[in-house]
């Protein structure tokens, strides 16, 4: 009950501080994109304004997590204000669960609003869209940043906030070239680095359909079902790790 | 009598490098007794916040073992006991007054018409009723020092912790933190404050008792009454209105230094004291002040040779 409290006052934190400037300067840049193409492109154009804003939605979502992670818990481990909240009769846990919450809270928000308007802006295109692949895609775009707000989190426990984002987003590079460095060590020697690595890295292209969707192609139910499992698994990962370290930490400041 | 507070032979040390430690608290053995309000003096990394973390459950002690109203400090139970107020408080600067403590309020599991009448009791012991509904944003250093010290009462804890409540305010916020927290022991007074300082003056205006830290080890813990009480009766007058005649006697018997308002010297003892009041008024001269000089506290709590009465 206390992590859904201390969730809610990061919704608004996060309301009241980015969520709508995001989503402003979004629509803004989706339409001012579609008007350029409009002057450039006719045949391509509803696909490349298409691919514009789910790749737009990619890019936001995940500077999202890894940021306002940084920001929201990291911020107030620093300096010292976490304090106030961990003196009282709460857990650790909940503290690191509401904030946790809170912001993938209003990342489905962004996610939902994006979507919805990636395809109020292509409807007006005579195009191929299909709303169940748009759907999907901005789905697994929200189980990708979710999965790499845990990670934040579990790095932003240990580490400072430069560290954090850098290593965050040195795995998320990481976890999209998955296939391509495997391939790599697989032409010769696989070393135990990389297996280690391979077995702790996310696999994040497992939640890329973008280039699918562009074609109005979805995914198979199973499929879906699989890709929001794998989220799942590494979500609980992430975050037990997070949890067990955050829990025996020292808060010195 | 009961103790609020055990600090029972606790050291910590912290790793500050790959082969290198530091011990911020050394075999301290400390029991605050219910309802007393008692300083933890010290300079700077003396250990002092260390020592509150510890009570608050956020550092774990590497040895010994601290208890709160007899829980074991750093769980859950023993925090229900605290009221903390940090040394630098922050909230969410988009929140308003009231909606902090009412936020803080839940999170002890209080609700609906008793929390907002002590959100509303709160906001007015601590002067800040007309600011309850305003953003924190706007709010000067001392309004969220005292904003920080209401949160701390809102569960009516058994066991106030400050971490340094007058630090960073300027001369008159300092004074109205002072009378605040005089005003929440005397409408309290079952409730036990243990705060850290390392202003005297504070402490002297406020605690029954103290315990001074110098690097981690407790090296004084004692009624603040019998610090006073063992310091020497010193006294510097203040005189306007000295004729020639009176200034050339009192040279000749005391060390007597010009001031911009008149004269000053220094006496030794409440008997020579009155005498010389009865002596300089038939002379004529005014008596502007007359300072008793309490500086040796001081000297007594921070001197290499401060005793070890713990």
């Amino acid at each position: 009950m206390n992590a859904l409290r201390i969730g809610w006052i990061a919704i608004r934190e996060l309301i009241h501080e980015r969520f709508f400037y995001i989503l402003i300067g979004f629509l803004g840049a989706s339409i001012a994109f579609s008007l350029l193409l409009g002057q450039m492109t006719y045949a391509e154009k509803a696909k490349l304004t298409f691919d514009f804003m789910l790749g737009s939605t990619h890019l936001i979502l995940v500077l999202f997590s890894i940021f306002m992670g940084v920001t929201l818990f990291q911020r107030e481990l620093l300096s010292g204000s976490v304090s106030m909240i961990l003196s009282k009769p709460i857990s650790r846990a909940s503290f690191l669960l509401g904030k946790f919450l809170g912001q993938i809270g209003v990342q489905a928000a962004m996610a939902f609003c994006m979507g919805a308007l990636t395809l109020g802006i292509c409807s007006q295109f005579d195009g191929n869209f299909s709303v169940l692949a748009t759907a999907q895609t901005v789905a697994l775009i929200y189980a990708e940043s979710v999965v790499l707000t845990a990670l934040t989190y579990a790095f932003a426990v240990n580490t400072g906030s430069l560290t954090t984002a850098l290593l965050t987003l040195a795995l998320f590079s990481v976890g999209h070239m998955r296939q391509v460095v495997d391939s790599a060590f697989r032409a010769g020697e696989n070393p135990w680095s990389w297996r280690l690595g391979r077995t702790l890295i996310p696999d994040l292209e497992i939640f890329n359909m973008k280039s699918l969707a562009s074609y109005g192609q979805s995914l198979a139910g199973t499929e879906f079902f699989w890709a929001v499992a794998y989220a799942l698994l590494c979500l609980g990962f992430y975050l037990a790790l997070a949890l067990v370290t955050f829990e025996r930490k020292d808060i010195a400041t | 009598m009961t103790q609020d507070i055990q600090i029972k032979s606790v050291t910590k040390v912290f790793e500050t490098g790959i082969r290198s430690r530091k011990t911020a608290v050394d075999n301290l053995t400390l029991d605050i007794p219910r309802g007393e309000v008692v300083g933890l003096l010290g300079a700077n990394g003396s250990g002092k916040s260390t020592t509150l973390k510890m009570i608050l459950g956020f550092l774990r002690p590497t040895s010994g073992n601290i208890l709160i109203a007899g829980v074991t400090a750093g769980t859950r139970a023993s925090r229900t006991h605290l009221g903390y107020l940090p040394e630098n408080p922050r909230f969410q600067r988009f929140l308003r007054g009231r909606s902090i403590l009412e936020y803080i309020g839940r999170l002890h599991r209080m609700s609906g018409a008793g929390l907002s009448r002590r959100c509303t009791e709160l906001l007015e012991l601590v002067g800040l009723e007309h600011a309850g509904g305003e953003r924190v944003q706007g709010y000067s250093k001392g309004m969220i020092q005292r904003l920080a010290i209401a949160q701390a009462l809102i569960n009516r804890p058994k066991i106030l912790i400050f971490d340094e409540p007058m630090s960073g305010l300027d001369p008159l916020g300092r004074m109205e933190i002072r009378n605040l927290i005089a005003r929440i022991h005397q409408e309290m007074p079952e409730a036990t404050l243990f705060f850290s300082t390392h202003i005297l003056s504070d402490a002297e205006a406020l605690c029954s008792s103290v315990a001074l830290l110098k690097q981690g080890k407790l090296k004084v813990n004692c009624p603040i009454a019998q610090l006073i009480q063992n310091e020497p009766e010193n006294y510097e007058l203040t005189l306007t209105n000295v004729s020639p005649a009176l200034q050339t006697e009192l040279a000749a018997a005391h060390s007597l230094t010009a001031s911009p308002l008149g004269f000053s010297f220094s006496l030794n003892g409440t008997a020579a004291l009155q005498k010389e009041i009865g002596r300089l008024s038939a002379a004529g001269a005014k008596i502007l002040s007359v300072y008793t000089k309490r500086g040796s506290l001081e000297k007594t709590l921070f001197s290499d040779s401060a005793r070890e009465t713990a």
